[in-house]
């Protein structure tokens, strides 16, 4: 009976012990690299990775998986004395009370620099991929490391292939689940890549910085003597080379921005994305429509403002917006449904596309599609870019490529022309394979190409026969112009309808409305899509 | 006091130059006109402050990036 209640007692004891135990790896977790570290970081201006994700989250919605892992100290008797955690904290969570994957780097500990353990917790081909592959949920990467450093292999003893942490898992979640990447210190190498394998990407102004390699490196390679803002800065990465989305003012910002995008995505290909309720009536009619586009045909406008007057009020929430700036992309709702539009900017080459524009249209096209956003085109293009920068620049290639991209989109379209429509890359702006829908606006004209820009090669002889060539090459303009009145299309019902500018937002309400229909019968990932040029 | 430059965004040539030296300036307020993909693009002050160099005229080439104004803010 003694020697059985002892034995009791000793059980009882071994579980308080393990459970304390755990108690206190859970308290080492939380620690992080220490408090100094966290106040050196905290000095930067910068979170640590725990309170980043609490804040990016709803508030106690964060599950951690993997608070143990870690490098672990004994004592001689084998009793764990403390354990560094590892450096990348991860988990599920809720963002307005949908679930998410979300992970980061802690750079408290060695920098955030890769961990060793038998399964890398993020990054390409951690378990956070995989958990947002198995639940079909999106997947927020918080980047702050420079991946992997020439010192593991001396620990290791021979190098790996590139690949043995490989993209695999990255590039096959982004035909399934919204990815978003937010690069919130200094990403080089792996997480740089995994960054750009995201369908939103976002880094911190003059905190953040991101590049194929540092200063050092480049400075060894090119004798280039460069710092990181310098480098892979903002200014760089997102306003010149378009290779980070967007830029926010803060981290703060960056989380706010991240949740902004997340809101009008489905929680996977095989769901539409949430209708959100709206105070905004659906047939709410705009009398500056009306007056919006200037008399004058060479005088360009404020596109962004005629989209604020047509989609939902507050509702839009651009991407790209500082990066190939003669075409906008922005998400946006329509009487609560998530819409994409892709409109021209008139201030900026009149909104002839260029290579840039032409590369982000292309992603945002292929984003849209990929989740079952119906598209909006609201058109006011005279074509391609021209010129020698145009044609060094590779416009027609990446031009082309868009339109590609646009006649591969199976996601229904609606175009809207409020002025011009011209040429190729006027023809990437309809659906030509499906409705071909395509409503314009009394100031809309279209063609293969402006009247002017053609009228002097196609009528070289009966100019230069003139008594007076430049009064014919007038006369012979004035006379094409009259026959481009929108109207005349209308008759030939080569335009499905022209509207009144303020009939604009109930016009395109219904149709989307009408659109969703059709989504529901096209959940599901997308085949792929051929090799594109 | 700190000073902004004002870039072109487009490849063109100066059309129209709306501002002197020293004239002061609100944001949003066109500067000078160019004239690219036979469209008037304006070059607009992105803060309020004072000219302090125009370093265009009329007629003149103009690259994408180039500035052509600098304005004295703040």
């Amino acid at each position: 009976m003694d020697d059985r209640k002892t034995a009791q007692t000793g059980t009882q004891t071994s579980c308080e012990d393990r459970f304390e135990e755990l108690a206190r790896r859970r308290a080492w977790s939380l620690e992080m690299g220490g408090q100094e570290a966290i106040e050196r970081h905290h000095d930067r201006g910068r979170l640590t990775i725990r309170e980043r994700i609490d804040q990016l989250s709803d508030k106690g919605s964060f599950q951690e998986i993997g608070r143990l892992t870690g490098k672990a100290e004994y004592d001689e008797q084998g009793r764990v004395t403390h354990v560094q955690p590892a450096p990348y904290v991860m988990g599920v969570a809720e963002i307005d009370g949908r679930p998410v994957a979300v992970g980061g780097e802690d750079y408290t500990v060695r920098g955030g620099t890769s961990w060793s353990g038998l399964r890398r917790k993020g990054g390409q081909g951690g378990f956070i991929e995989d958990a947002a592959h198995e639940y079909r949920i999106p997947l927020v990467n918080l980047i702050d490391g420079s991946g992997g450093a020439v010192t593991s292999l001396e620990s290791r003893g021979y190098t790996v292939f590139p690949g043995v942490d490989g993209f695999d898992r990255s590039v096959e979640l982004m035909g399934e689940v919204p990815v978003v990447s937010a690069v919130m210190g200094t990403a080089a190498g792996g997480p740089a890549g995994r960054a750009i394998l995201s369908h939103f990407s976002v880094m911190v102004r003059e905190s953040s910085q991101i590049f194929a390699a540092g200063p050092p490196v480049v400075e060894r390679a090119l004798g280039e003597k460069l710092d990181r803002e310098e480098l892979g800065g903002s200014g760089i990465a997102v306003d010149t080379a378009g290779t980070i989305d967007n830029v926010a003012d803060s981290e703060e910002d960056c989380f706010r921005q991240i949740r902004r995008f997340l809101g009008y995505m489905p929680s996977n290909v095989w769901e539409l994305p949430p209708v959100w309720p709206t105070d905004d009536p659906v047939d709410r009619c705009e009398d500056a429509l009306t007056s919006i586009i200037p008399e004058q045909r060479t005088r360009p406008y404020n596109m962004r403002r005629l989209l604020e007057l047509v989609f939902d009020d507050g509702s839009l929430f651009e991407i790209q917006p500082t990066f190939g700036k003669t075409v906008i992309t922005m998400l946006g709702r329509m009487n609560g449904q998530s819409v994409g539009i892709v409109a021209n900017n008139p201030m900026v080459y009149g909104g002839a596309m260029d290579a840039r524009g032409a590369r982000k249209q292309t992603h945002f096209v292929e984003l849209c599609d990929n989740f079952h956003i119906p598209l909006v085109f609201v058109v006011d293009i005279p074509g391609f870019l021209v010129g020698s920068g145009a044609e060094k620049a590779g416009t027609l290639r990446d031009g082309m490529r868009a339109v590609y991209a646009g006649l591969k989109a199976d996601v229904p379209i609606l175009t809207l022309v409020v002025r011009k429509c011209f040429g190729m890359a006027g023809m990437g702006t309809i659906n030509k394979k499906s409705l071909e829908f395509k409503v314009a606006w009394p100031s809309g004209e279209w063609g293969s190409l402006p009247v002017e820009g053609g009228v002097k090669a196609a009528y070289r002889r009966e100019i230069a026969a003139a008594d007076d060539p430049a009064a014919k090459e007038a006369e012979i303009e004035e006379r094409l112009r009259r026959l481009s009145s929108p109207f005349r299309s209308a008759e030939a019902f080569a335009v499905e309808e022209i509207i009144d500018p303020r009939e604009t937002r109930p016009y395109i309400a219904r149709f989307i409305d009408l659109a969703r229909n059709r989504l529901k019968t096209c959940c599901g990932q997308k085949l792929k899509s051929g090799v594109r040029p | 006091m700190s000073s902004v430059e004002v870039k072109s965004e487009v490849t063109g040539s100066v059309w129209k130059i709306g501002c002197r030296v020293g004239d002061t300036v609100t944001r949003d307020q066109e500067l000078v006109i160019l004239e690219s993909m036979k469209m008037e693009i304006p070059v607009i002050a992105p803060q309020d402050g004072r000219i302090k160099e125009l370093l265009v005229a009329e007629g003149d080439s103009i690259a994408e990036d180039q500035t052509i104004a600098v304005v004295e803010v703040g």
